[in-house]
């Protein structure tokens, strides 16, 4: 349906003409490389940077030590994620002073000429550090016998969601189905890792960054360097992906711009993927207890989930992500009553920050591994267990009982399109058909039913947009989004040349520039267009109201009398006359619209699909076929959008078979050959993936777009190991624990007979 | 991920490429395909004084048949071996089916047999090979040349007979008779990853009978592991008929099974403990071996090559 459509940014990006942060050349420019605890968990004893000061090519070695002034992590300044509470007496110190608490964690920092010469030098600093017991799961960090924080408990944050329930309402019920599930820590792995350079010059200081919230950033760092914060520009150039990992305020970020202020010298900071898998943050890591209750016919009575976050070591952004799955843990039922508990726990691992779906598919794997568990308790087939429990369009706005409004929907009906796509009953009949044939291959048919939730919370649910009309014809298009390779030049050009009759080639897009770009709240939470679209096209209709003012003042005519067409204005009566948007301007002057958006949460929606066959013999999963349902609002760009979703299900393919981080008995992550360790699907394991949508529009804008770029992540995986569940008949939920890889498989699938 | 300064030497002549390994009193290394040394110079894990790197050397590249084996030179890439044709019979079959599961193909057009069988990987594929076919490692050191039998060759992951001051010129692979038929299985997680057990298979059959087996296995153990007991297990076995039925009834499974509990010796890895390993390699064995059978029956309904 996308054939035809191109991408303005490929001409570009395709021909090697792309400019990221490691492309820009600025002369005199230092390389930073730190130097990383190899230890999980330990005081750091001594830190000995005068041999890398030996070292040729090395400007100079730094530990916390020898930079007293040396500012810690800010506290994110955006969203209530990251409470006071939480982080008091907790900081995350920029350089590890007198405690390392992950492998990782950087203890000193080099400046060379060039990177070589900073990891010579790096490579000569001594390290002595005493170790510590680590502590890499809840279940250790909760015994007690290992403590982070001298006097602080290894509790930061706890929280619920909805109203306790009743004993009584588990004890009365037909059914109860109870289950532990595991939501393993990824690695959120864009293609390109971090990237930051910091120019001083003339009291003013510039940044180049990757990043996903350039505001955000100027101000946080102009919070911990003492600079005000209009003598910090924060330039985001071409970025090589986010995934919600770009978002923050990093250790490095501080330091490298600490020192560039300092010496005087322009440092940068590019981060390779050996660093980027032991120091950028992780997403996920959460332990789930469920209950499900159901009468008799499947009628949902009652959820409760409690989860122990693993949120690492420093209880940042991380600490406030479990609370978006306790507030989701209603998902798309009309479950009367929902519990959920929080405890963010931490542990001697690298911080847990948001990954693409951050908190949503917890809640929703959480939800749809137990509709499949109750189904199959009740006999009942799980599609039928779910349509008989959807919301119904009818009763939206639905307030849930966990506290979320959710805003528009007919979730049955994405569900009935999605076993259509599927031709889900020619499945069900072949597994029936295997079932009964000796030595045929286990096939299973797996379902999931998601609600997300997409702009982000009340904090960040506004967005800055602006047009500015130019006398060669031209349009200049100003968002305060930031993209990090979701095509926004393509899709807010779009949006704004639609409206205005002009060709979009016309308009030219300026965003994740805070010297170009007023104000901003950047791109994640998948508000880019919801919100930031929203206000571009709400900037367009002021823009021709106000071009028809002008030329009506201009020819004397009430501006009811102006027409706007094909981005030509004309007058409506008497003497016909005609002018185009740029001479109106070289006529009367600059014009420019301003405007901000304000909007409310959206939640999109969708079921996906998958089926899978299974080598019992080897554990093996072969995906056959995946169908995705998405329900994204009013969507923009198909193609743009269809990318997204194909891109968030191999990250949902990679959550449920491929990721996770294993952790030596020392605390220290095992990937020591890197993405030969920590596998990420490619195109070789992408299966047939079926794309289809129903189009519920977003209330609260006029543009009527929700969020499109988490879906894959939510929906594919509890799908997917539904299907496996289902292929190899396994009821109890402990023995499919994420990444199915084939030993966890081959483990389940002969879990009855006795190793 | 910068290496470490180093010194680097591309000789023209094989003289040369040893006599720069000749200075014990330096670290060389020899860069081939580069595939693996690349990631462990970046890592830092190896921190040569001096890379010599082979790849202007003539003739090194050089893939030839004579005297019954298939000789090949030091800068053969994995990707010449993806065609059958790359040896007449069998051997060109088990190789081409072998190549065509190493990595994924940019690694493929630079990576070489040579290069593999000196670093002596445990999962990787050429080295399993090697002693399956029994092959001969060529070496040319400063005091002149000399083969070691790849079964002398592998003292352990990443520790071989190689000298330091030795370069491997090229590997010599004995042909396999006609009435061989050949097999490989590989199982791994993702289609570029390494192999979690890898196993082929050379069945001699004669009237219906195995008279010679030949079972490698690779990442069952520290070096490649020929599967001896496994094979003496299939001497005189009847190979006529594919497994089915009860696994223990049948010669190929029983094999699997001596494979994955005699000859083998796993460590456990991440998400593969020891049984796991074993359970792979018995499955495996039984599918080469089963496959070492189909190619046969195929040969005698006369598709030779």
């Amino acid at each position: 349906m996308w054939h035809g459509w191109t991408r303005r940014e490929d001409e570009r990006l395709l021909t090697g003409r792309g400019r990221y942060v490691a492309d820009i050349v600025v002369p005199k420019c230092l390389d930073a490389a730190f130097v990383r605890s190899a230890v999980a968990h330990g005081r750091l004893r001594e830190v000995d940077c005068a041999p890398a000061r030996r070292v040729p090519g090395v400007i100079g070695a730094w530990s916390a030590a020898d930079l007293p002034d040396l500012p810690a992590v800010p506290r994110a300044a955006l969203t209530d994620l990251s409470t006071p509470q939480a982080v008091a007496g907790r900081e995350w110190p920029s350089l590890a002073t007198d405690r390392v608490r992950y492998a990782g964690e950087a203890v000193a920092v080099v400046i060379g000429a060039d990177r070589y010469r900073a990891e010579d030098g790096a490579a000569e600093v001594g390290v002595r550090i005493d170790p510590l017991p680590p502590a890499v799961s809840t279940v250790e960090a909760l015994d007690g016998s290992v403590t982070l924080f001298d006097g602080r408990d290894n509790v930061a944050l706890e929280g619920s969601a909805g109203a306790p329930i009743d004993e009584a309402v588990w004890r009365e019920a037909a059914v109860v189905v109870e289950a532990r599930y595991r939501q393993q820590l990824l690695l959120p792995s864009p293609m390109e890792c971090r990237a930051f350079l910091a120019v001083p010059e003339g009291g003013r200081l510039t940044i180049w960054c990757s990043h996903q919230a350039p505001h955000r950033l100027r101000d946080e760092l102009a919070r911990v360097l003492g600079l005000a914060a209009e003598r910090i520009r924060v330039v985001v150039p071409d970025s090589g992906g986010a995934f919600g990992s770009k978002s923050a305020t990093f250790p490095e970020y501080v330091t490298a711009a600490f020192l560039a202020v300092k010496l005087g010298r322009p440092i940068r900071w590019i981060e390779d993927r050996a660093e980027s898998l032991v120091a950028a943050t992780r997403g996920r890591g959460q332990d789930q207890r469920v209950r499900l209750a159901a009468d008799a016919d499947g009628r949902l009575l009652a959820f409760e989930l409690n989860i122990d976050a693993d949120v690492g070591a420093y209880p940042q952004l991380g600490a406030g992500l479990p609370m978006l799955t306790a507030s989701m843990a209603t998902g798309a039922y009309t479950t009367p009553l929902v519990h959920a508990t929080v405890r963010s726990v931490l542990t001697t691992t690298t911080p847990t920050y948001p990954y693409r779906g951050a908190g949503r598919p917890e809640a929703t794997y959480a939800v749809e591994r137990s509709m499949d568990l109750l189904a199959h308790r009740l006999r009942m087939d799980p599609a039928e267990l779910r349509r008989r429990n959807l919301i119904p369009p009818e009763r939206f706005p639905y307030e849930t009982p966990t506290g979320r409004r959710y805003d528009s929907g007919n979730y049955s009906a994405a569900l009935d399109l999605a076993l259509k796509t599927l031709d889900y009953g020619r499945w069900r009949a072949e597994q029936a058909q295997r079932r009964a044939e000796p030595g045929a291959a286990p096939l299973g048919i797996g379902l999931s039913c998601y609600v997300e939730r997409s702009g982000g919370e009340a904090a960040g649910l506004h967005e800055f947009a602006g047009l500015e009309a130019c006398p060669d014809g031209t349009v200049i298009a100003r968002c305060g989004t930031a993209s990090s390779g979701q095509s926004h030049e393509t899709t807010f050009c779009s949006l704004v040349a639609g409206p205005l009759g002009l060709e979009e080639s016309r308009v030219r897009l300026i965003e994740g520039d805070t010297g170009e770009v007023a104000e901003g709240v950047g791109s994640f939470a998948s508000r880019s267009a919801q919100l930031g679209g929203a206000a571009l096209r709400q900037a367009a209709t002021v823009l021709i109201g106000r071009a028809r003012e002008r030329a009506a003042r201009l020819w004397g005519l009430p501006p009811g009398e102006v027409t706007w067409s094909g981005g030509t204005l004309r007058s409506g009566a008497g003497e016909p006359v005609e002018l185009t948007l740029g001479d109106l301007v070289k006529a009367t002057g600059p014009l420019r619209v301003d405007e901000r958006i304000r909007a409310h949460t959206a939640f999109p929606f969708g079921a996906h699909a998958a089926v899978v066959q299974v080598d019992p013999d080897l554990g093996t999963v072969r995906v056959l076929r995946l169908v995705a349902v998405d329900d994204y609002g009013v969507v923009v760009n198909p193609m743009v959008v269809a990318g997204q979703t194909r891109g968030s299900v191999a990250q949902g393919i990679g959550q449920a078979l491929y990721e996770g981080v294993p952790y030596g008995e020392d605390g220290v992550p095992l990937l020591r050959d890197g993405l030969l360790d920590y596998l990420l699907p490619t195109i070789s394991e992408m299966p047939p993936l079926d794309m289809a949508e129903t189009i519920t529009p977003n209330p609260s804008t006029r543009l009527g777009a929700k969020g499109a770029g988490e879906a894959g992540c939510i929906g594919m995986p509890p799908a997917i190991v539904n299907a496996v569940a289902d292929a190899l008949e396994v009821t109890d939920p402990g023995l499919l624990r994420m990444p199915l890889t084939p030993d966890v498989v081959w483990q389940a699938a002969h879990a009855g007979e006795g190793r | 991920m910068k290496p470490a300064a180093f010194d680097y030497l591309a000789p023209a002549t094989v003289r040369e490429a040893v006599d720069a390994l000749a200075d014990t009193s330096r670290h060389a290394q020899v860069l081939a395909g580069g595939q693996s040394l690349m990631l462990e110079l970046h890592y830092r894990r190896s921190r040569p004084d001096l890379v010599v790197d082979i790849n202007r050397v003539r003739g090194l590249d050089r893939l030839d048949v004579r005297d019954g084996a298939l000789h090949v030179g030091a800068l053969a890439r994995h990707r010449d071996f993806e065609s059958p044709e790359v040896a007449p019979g069998p051997l060109g079959r088990l190789l081409s089916l072998a190549a065509h599961h190493i990595a994924h193909p940019p690694i493929r057009a630079l990576g070489t047999m040579a290069g593999s069988l000196a670093w002596a990987h445990p999962a990787a594929e050429w080295c399993a090979m090697a002693v399956t076919l029994d092959a001969g490692i060529e070496l040319r050191g400063p005091t002149g040349a000399r083969v070691v039998g790849a079964r002398d060759f592998f003292h352990g992951p990443h520790l071989t007979a190689r000298r330091r001051q030795e370069l491997i010129t090229a590997v010599r692979l004995p042909l396999l008779g006609d009435t061989t038929g050949i097999g490989f299985a590989e199982h791994r997680r993702t289609q570029a990853s390494f192999a979690v057990i890898a196993v082929m298979a050379a069945l001699t059959v004669f009237d219906g009978v195995v008279t010679e087996a030949r079972i490698g296995l690779a990442n069952a153990a520290g070096t490649p592991v020929r599967a001896y007991a496994a094979e003496r297990s299939l001497v005189g076995a009847e190979a006529a008929r594919p497994l089915s039925g009860p696994p223990e009834h049948h010669p190929f499974a029983r094999a699997g099974g001596i494979a994955a509990e005699c000859d083998a010796d796993p460590r456990a890895r991440p998400y593969a403990d020891v049984a796991y390993q074993r359970q792979v390699i018995a499955v495996l064995v039984g599918r080469a071996l089963n496959q070492a059978c189909e190619d046969l029956r195929r040969l005698s309904g006369g598709d030779r090559r």
